[in-house]
């Protein structure tokens, strides 16, 4: 079985984790055509992607960067370099 | 003993003609261009030039024929699905599949043996109702049938699976079959060879090549080729393929294992699949059991095994099959699923002029081969989406018009 | 046991305990310690198995577990292996696939008929017409499979171990034990596994008669066993390599389950057949098989032997056979004999004939070998037609290896082909992978055991984290031990490249000239490598085979892809033991002790319904004749909230406290509605839905303190809320913190008109509508319990919902219980609460709504602030959805006094011959006396029909009539109200 480094504990198996999928933000202002495209379409070549994975047994979210075609961790991410505030959405009249 | 079985003995010589051609030189031009040799691919090769005369096509596969999914998969073939664009389109596959030994004068071993989805809860169990009723409604053989019925056909399950979680009914589809996976990509491509396609094995599309919007040609590791017409029929290798266009889409890819066993002298009949559970099974024709569980839990571009796959598969089959624990697992493998958010395929035209997509697969792709590959022959001859495949647009996700086939996914092989 | 011999000094049996068993009806008897195969070859039974499609005689091939033609089943095991199985008192075993006896089988006539059985024949035959393949294909899975099994075994499941090491070496040969040896001594952590149940690899059946390898084999057996720093797991197997070094050891008592930091492969080779003519017959055999059989067992593998070889180990394999006494008529060597080292000068001195040059042409023999046919070989055939026969009853092939490393392709490693060599060899190894040995081209002694020692070095400084120049050629061997082109055709075929499938030279020939003519094509179409053994005396003849049709390198030929298991894997070790967690609530042991039916829930048991004596009253207005006891059960239960009291469990949903300056912000960005401005002591229903819209989790949310809030979620998505919960802290950088009392906090809801009454005596909170409305939430306490009541409406009476620690909910539970006996209380179950809850028109999620609904189809667009909210998740796809809206669930109800097939859950509703709809809740409602429900319904019918119609069981059609909703208490007078007003 894979291991992850969890932040909190070390290396656990990956049956411990679930997983979120890549990072995404939600973008402001956005027309119909950008928050669909939010919603459903994926940065999904293979290659470095950040992601965010939970830790169910520490309850601890974090994120990794993982090269998806060979699984390799490549890093950390700090959760404070992706972070962002909630749009203000306004609903167009 | 059938006649062409004397027929192979009276021969001196082993006189059989070529499935495949050999290797040659890629030509500069083909009016369409198909990348990916699975049974998608060879399938829609074989449609483009038998229904719609176009035979200058070329086939550009990286590996072998038939080695990406078409050869990983478990080879289940139904039409049970939960929506009525879902039922429609997959009964239009398993009637073509029921004539393709015909039509190919191959023998496919499609084999129609009945195909039990389990319901171990309530809300499971309301599923397969909702499944059964549509289907019935499309003139689909699918019934909820209770545990008295299931006891008679698989009469060697343990129907309270050991004390927890026992099935309570299941959905009874009688057209489920399985088919010889690797003989459909053959027939169709030997198919597609008689009239004309050229199929290129290890050759690896490096770009396509687009003048504003339109598509005109293909870079490979074997050289160029200009044309206005490709299809990528490539399931695990999708977002590499709409990388190199730009074009943005909802698939990830999740491994997708499956494992057999040793064989053994048939016993099973039956195709049994348990959602809750997570397991599917059926016997093959060499004896095997051939088993699966749901996809992997992260992304991963990647057909490598893992032991946690088999030991939460055997541990969830003694559940239904205790017997199981005196038999051996022989083989693992996996095959790479391109996964939409509401599991149904995306298929048809793209915002590039000239470029079509066939993907989505998920783990549903080979049961979807012959329609597949017949509606996208039509759609590229015609520059028209057919109307079997309008649901699957790519633009439904812009649209926010998804398919709802998610209440019969899970396990849905 | 006449093929005994005396004693061999590495022998594994033990003489002093002889064992009897059963073969197809007859009586065996073997010592403790031989394989199945042993022992009965040590009685002349070389006739062990049939071949899989040609039912062709077959005996001993490798004595490696890779003998899948010697394959035997038991009234209690199937698919035994007779090479690798050690013998027990009792067995009663029989061949598998054979067609009545094993000497009389009644399929062996298949094998006449091979030439009408071409490669592939099944793709050509049998599908025509359509209407017989059903017949034939019958036939076909009757001679499908190998051995049988009894369905009416029961489960066994063996308990899995997991280990850690620092150094993983796999194979306890020379350059095993050298390798472990020096990592141990460097201080490493070592586990050191073997297959076999001793260790010590080819050094004690190649070498056995070597002198020089005497001193060396007890040195490192020695210090192996005894090194602190090494633990030996004989017996064991690794399955396969895994991600992040992660092998199971699989052995007779289950599965460890071992990681390893550095993993050397000391797997070595796995020796191939030549192909010629009847090279399956009994009689015909690996040269290392009969140096197993003679040192491991002491049986002799036959009385006078041809020996056929294509490297020094055939002449080591005459030597020893001479020295167990067999007379060798010839050997037979593919090469010129100048080639050859000491052992052939040995052979060569003892007046063995040896026929350079040559090689076997055919075998002869009819269920067991008598003679061979010698051929002169000029490196590709035997077609001069100058021949020599042998007669013999033993051929032994010494031809070449292929490397056993099948784990080393699965970790990512590179392997190429080495022309001197001729064999495939590592060539560039993934991070923490080693190789040494014959598996790395090491051959003499001196070469295993430096290379050993090397691989530990390397494996030692990747383990300190330094980088290292692995150079994998140091200890290589200069001279070829393998052949390269081992295959004799024959007019006549039957030259098996596969003797596990019954694959003969020419179909592999074929169909590569039908097109398949890649390796992996030509697996599949061929089945080449597919059978038990997968492939390990097959895929290397065949990718020479392919090389040479094509014209291409073997490295241009490439290999298939050599996938996990290495041996099959028992399912019984693979499945550990069964582990099915479940969660009790703290109430559980009351619910059992008073008639509970008890349902799962995810891991949770939740009550259903209860069972308790019968209330004679309340059972009539249901109409009791005609319905079940369950159903009667639930009905009672419904009507005891409706006019006196209820209590249920309801420990199980998720409870979630959320604390810090940015709680309310949180709140709102998960949940639909504004929980920011929730009043101190209220609480608010919390829809939550995901960021397209569809609606995933609903609750109800309520304020502590300013920064203090009280968040439920259902049973099923208890975990995901928390889940979703934390997430939005650390994408949003929120100053909250987050605890999970869905375990430690219990939960009851006390329903009913009665409610307020009991609770009064109970607790010091003020329960009076003013100071405690509906909606509201308070803290105090309850039997001396600090509580938190929550005044809710889901089953639509006045009612309380009581959340407190865990350990107090018994008492509490008990208590309510038995003060609320006067008010007629009951505890009901989760059905009791469907039917309230749809009597209130409520929606569960994931009954009602499904994997794409929103709120507007649910009928909840008051649950969606799309303007007075600036952001929550999911917010513009609701907005534009809201626009889209294409169905909406709707209340429906059926005639009082309906008597039709009732229609069920999932039911569609049919317009016009279209599916417009389908039931997603029915019940019959005791409170209205006439079955209601919910459907999801299309737009525009959803709004303007007056009657739907349904099609139910049977495909009857059953109308229903559309009505609003709440069905019942329709402007929630009964909820909210004071107790003295509705009692």
């Amino acid at each position: 079985m894979k291991l992850l480094d969890c932040p909190d504990i070390g290396k656990r198996p990956i049956s411990e984790f679930d997983y979120l999928g890549e990072i995404r933000i939600p973008p402001s202002d956005a027309d119909e055509a950008t928050w669909a495209d939010y919603v459903f379409n994926r940065d999904n070549a293979p290659g470095v992607l950040r992601e965010r994975w939970y830790h169910r047994p520490t309850g601890r979210w974090f994120i990794l960067e993982r090269n998806t075609l060979t699984d390799e961790v490549v890093g950390l991410v700090d959760p404070a370099d992706v972070r962002y505030k909630e749009p203000n959405y306004e609903v167009p009249a | 003993m059938p006649w062409r079985l004397l027929k192979f003995g009276l021969q001196s010589e082993h006189n059989e003609p070529r499935f495949f051609p050999e290797s040659k030189p890629l030509k500069s031009h083909y009016d369409v261009v198909i990348i990916g040799g699975g049974g998608h691919g060879m399938a829609c090769a074989y449609y483009l030039a038998k229904e719609h005369g176009i035979t200058n096509v070329a086939v550009l596969e990286q590996g072998y024929i038939g080695g990406g999914n078409t050869g990983r998969n478990t080879t289940i073939v139904r039409s049970n699905y939960l929506t009525p664009e879902g039922v429609k389109f997959y009964d239009t596959s398993v009637k073509l599949f029921e004539d393709l030994a015909d039509d190919f004068d191959l023998n496919i071993f499609y084999s129609t043996r009945g195909h039990f989805t389990l319901a171990h809860t309530d809300s499971a169990l309301r599923t397969m109702r909702w499944r059964a009723e549509v289907n019935k409604h499309q003139g689909i053989d699918s019934e909820v049938v209770g545990r008295e019925e299931i006891a008679k056909e698989v009469p060697y399950m343990d129907l309270d699976c050991n004390g927890h979680a026992p099935v309570m009914g299941a959905l009874y589809h009688a057209p489920g079959s399985v088919a010889r996976h690797d003989a459909v990509a053959w027939g169709y491509a030997r198919g597609a060879y008689n009239r004309g396609v050229e199929i290129h094995q290890k050759t690896r599309v490096t770009a396509i090549r687009t003048q504003g919007d339109k598509v005109v040609g293909v870079d490979t590791d074997r050289g160029q080729i200009s044309c206005n017409k490709v299809i990528s029929m490539v399931a695990g290798s999708t977002p590499r393929i709409t990388e190199m266009l730009g074009i943005r889409t909802p698939i990830e890819i999740f491994p997708l294992q499956a494992c057999v066993s040793e064989p053994v002298k048939p016993f099973m009949d039956t195709i049994v699949v348990s959602g809750s559970l997570h397991v599917y099974v059926s016997q093959s024709s060499r004896g095997e059991l051939v088993m699966g569980a749901s996809v992997d839990p992260s992304v991963l571009h990647s057909t490598r095994s893992s032991f946690d796959f088999v030991e939460g598969l055997a541990d969830q089959m003694l559940d239904l099959f205790p017997f199981m624990s005196r038999m051996k697992v022989m083989r693992q493998w996996a095959g790479m699923s391109d996964i939409t958010p509401d599991f149904a395929p995306i298929m048809g035209k793209t915002p590039i002029d000239g470029f079509y997509l066939d993907a989505g697969w998920g783990t549903w792709g080979f049961k979807a081969t012959p329609v597949s590959g017949k509606t996208m022959a039509w759609t590229v001859a015609n520059d028209k989406t057919h109307e079997l495949i309008e649901p699957f647009r790519l633009s439904r996700f812009a649209d926010f018009d998804l398919v709802g086939e998610k209440g019969a996914a899970s396990v849905g092989h | 046991m006449k093929y005994r011999l005396d004693p061999q000094p590495l022998e594994w049996i033990d003489r002093r305990e002889s064992v009897s068993f059963r073969f197809e009806g007859q009586s065996f008897s073997g010592f403790r310690g031989d394989s199945l195969s042993s022992a009965l070859l040590a009685s002349g039974q070389k006739l062990l198995g049939r071949s899989f499609k040609y039912h062709r005689p077959r005996g001993v091939l490798s004595m490696a577990n890779h003998d899948v033609n010697a394959l035997f089943q038991s009234d209690e095991a199937t698919n035994i292996r007779g090479d690798v199985t050690p013998v027990s008192e009792g067995l009663d075993l029989r061949a598998c696939n054979v067609n009545g006896s094993l000497a009389n089988d009644k399929d062996s006539y298949i094998g006449l008929l091979s030439r009408f059985l071409p490669v592939g024949f099944y793709y050509k035959a049998f599908h025509k017409p359509k209407k017989y393949f059903p017949f034939w294909e019958k036939i076909i899975r009757e001679k499908a499979g190998l051995g049988e099994i009894n369905t009416d075994w029961t489960a066994t499941r063996q308990p899995k171990q997991y280990g850690f090491c620092d150094v993983l070496v796999i194979g306890a040969g020379a350059s095993g034990m050298s390798a472990a040896l020096t990592a141990a001594d460097a201080g490493a952590d070592v586990v050191l596994v073997d297959e076999n149940p001793h260790i010590g690899g080819s050094l004690d059946y190649q070498l056995a008669n070597v002198e020089e390898a005497a001193g060396v084999r007890a040195d490192l057996k020695t210090r192996v066993r005894s090194h602190a720093n090494i633990r030996l797991l004989e017996g064991h197997y690794a399955a396969g390599w895994y991600t992040d070094h992660y092998v199971p050891l699989v052995g007779a008592d289950g599965i460890v389950k071992m990681r390893a930091e550095q993993v050397i492969m000391a797997t070595g080779v796995m020796e191939q057949p030549s192909v010629f003519r009847n090279n399956d017959l009994p009689g015909v055999m690996l040269a290392s098989a009969a140096q197993r059989l003679i040192t491991r067992y002491a049986v002799k593998p036959g009385q006078r032997a041809v020996v056929l070889t294509g490297n020094d180990e055939g002449y080591r394999a005459a030597l020893d056979l001479l020295e167990a006494g067999i007379e060798v008529a010839a050997v037979v060597d593919l090469e010129w004999l100048d080639k050859r080292g000491p052992w052939a000068e040995q052979v060569k001195a003892k007046n063995i004939p040896i026929l350079e040059q040559s090689a076997i042409y055919e075998a002869k023999g009819k269920d067991a070998l008598t003679g061979v046919v010698v051929g002169e070989f000029d490196g590709r055939g035997c077609d001069s037609g100058l021949t020599r026969k042998f007669a013999c009853d033993l051929l032994l092939m010494s031809v070449g290896w292929a490397p056993a490393s099948q784990m080393l392709y699965q970790s990512g490693c590179k392997l190429g082909y080495d022309k001197k060599a001729h064999q495939i060899l590592p060539r560039a190894l993934s991070n923490g992978l080693h190789a040494c040995g014959r598996l790395n081209g090491a051959f003499t002694l001196e070469q295993r055991l430096a290379d050993g020692e090397r691989a530990a070095k390397d494996a030692m400084a990747q383990l300190k984290g330094e980088a290292i120049n692995m150079d994998l050629t140091l200890h290589r061997d200069s001279a070829a031990h393998s052949h390269d082109w081992p295959i004799i055709r024959h007019p006549k075929g039957k030259n098996f490249l596969d003797i596990d499938e019954d694959l003969q030279l020419k179909d592999l020939i074929n169909a590569a000239k039908e097109g398949f003519d890649n390796i992996e094509l030509m697996k599949r179409f061929s089945t080449n490598g597919m059978g038990p053994s997968q492939g390990k005396h097959s895929n290397m003849n065949g990718i020479r085979v392919l090389a040479e049709i094509t014209g291409k390198s073997i490295d241009e030929t490439g290999s298939t892809t050599a996938r996990p298991m290495f041996h099959p894997v028992p399912v019984s070790a693979m499945a550990g033991r069964r582990f099915r967690p479940e969660r009790l609530t703290p109430m559980h042991q009351w619910h059992l002790d008073n008639g509970v039916q008890l349902m799962e829930a995810g891991q949770w048991m939740r009550p259903e319904y209860y069972l308790p004596v019968s209330e004679a009253g309340a059972s009539d207005a249901a109409g009791a004749g005609q319905i079940d006891q369950r159903q009667q059960a639930i009905l009672q239960e419904v009507q005891a909230v409706r006019s006196g009291l209820g209590l249920i469990d309801v420990s199980t949903l998720g409870k979630i406290e959320v604390m810090g300056p940015d709680a309310a912000r949180l709140l709102d960005v998960v949940y639909t509605m504004k929980m920011s401005t929730i009043k101190i002591g209220m609480t608010r229903y919390a829809l939550a839905v995901d960021d397209s819209g569809v609606i995933i989790d609903d609750g109800i949310v309520g304020r502590i303190a300013e920064d203090r809030f009280y968040v439920t979620a259902t049973t099923s998505h208890a975990a995901a809320a928390f889940r979703t919960l934390s997430l939005k802290i650390q994408e949003l950088g929120l100053n909250v913190r987050l605890a999970n009392l869905t375990g430690s906090m219990a939960a009851m809801n006390l329903a009913g008109p009665a409610s307020r009454k009991l609770l009064s005596g109970l607790t010091d909170v003020d329960l009076s509508e003013a100071n405690f409305p509906y909606l509201g939430m308070r803290e105090g306490t309850l039997c001396g319990y600090p509580v938190r009541l929550i005044r809710v409406g889901f089953v639509g009476e006045l009612g309380y919902e009581i959340h407190l620690s865990a350990a107090g909910a018994m008492e509490v539970w008990e208590t309510l219980m038995r003060e609320g006996q006067s008010a007629g209380i009951r505890p009901f179950g989760v059905e009791a609460q469907r039917i309230l809850r749809l009597e209130k028109g409520h929606i569960i999620v994931g009954q009602d709504t499904d994997g794409l609904t929103n709120p507007f189809e649910a009928n909840m667009s008051w649950a969606v602030p799309l303007k007075s909210k600036p952001w929550f998740t999911g917010k513009p796809s609701l907005a534009l959805l809201k626009a889209r809206c294409q169905r909406k669930l709707i209340g429906f109800r059926l005639p009082q006094g309906f008597t039709g097939e009732l229609p069920k859950e999932c039911h569609l509703i049919i317009e016009n011959g279209e599916i417009a709809g389908r039931i997603t809740s029915i019940a019959y409602s005791p409170s209205l006396g006439r079955t209601i429900g919910l459907a999801m319904v299309d737009l525009p019918l959803a709004d303007e029909a007056t009657e739907l119609k349904v099609r139910v069981d049977g495909g009857a059609m059953v109308s229903i009539e559309p009505c609003p909703t709440p069905f019942y208490d329709a402007d929630g007078a009964r909820q909210t109200a004071d107790l003295t007003e509705v009692a």
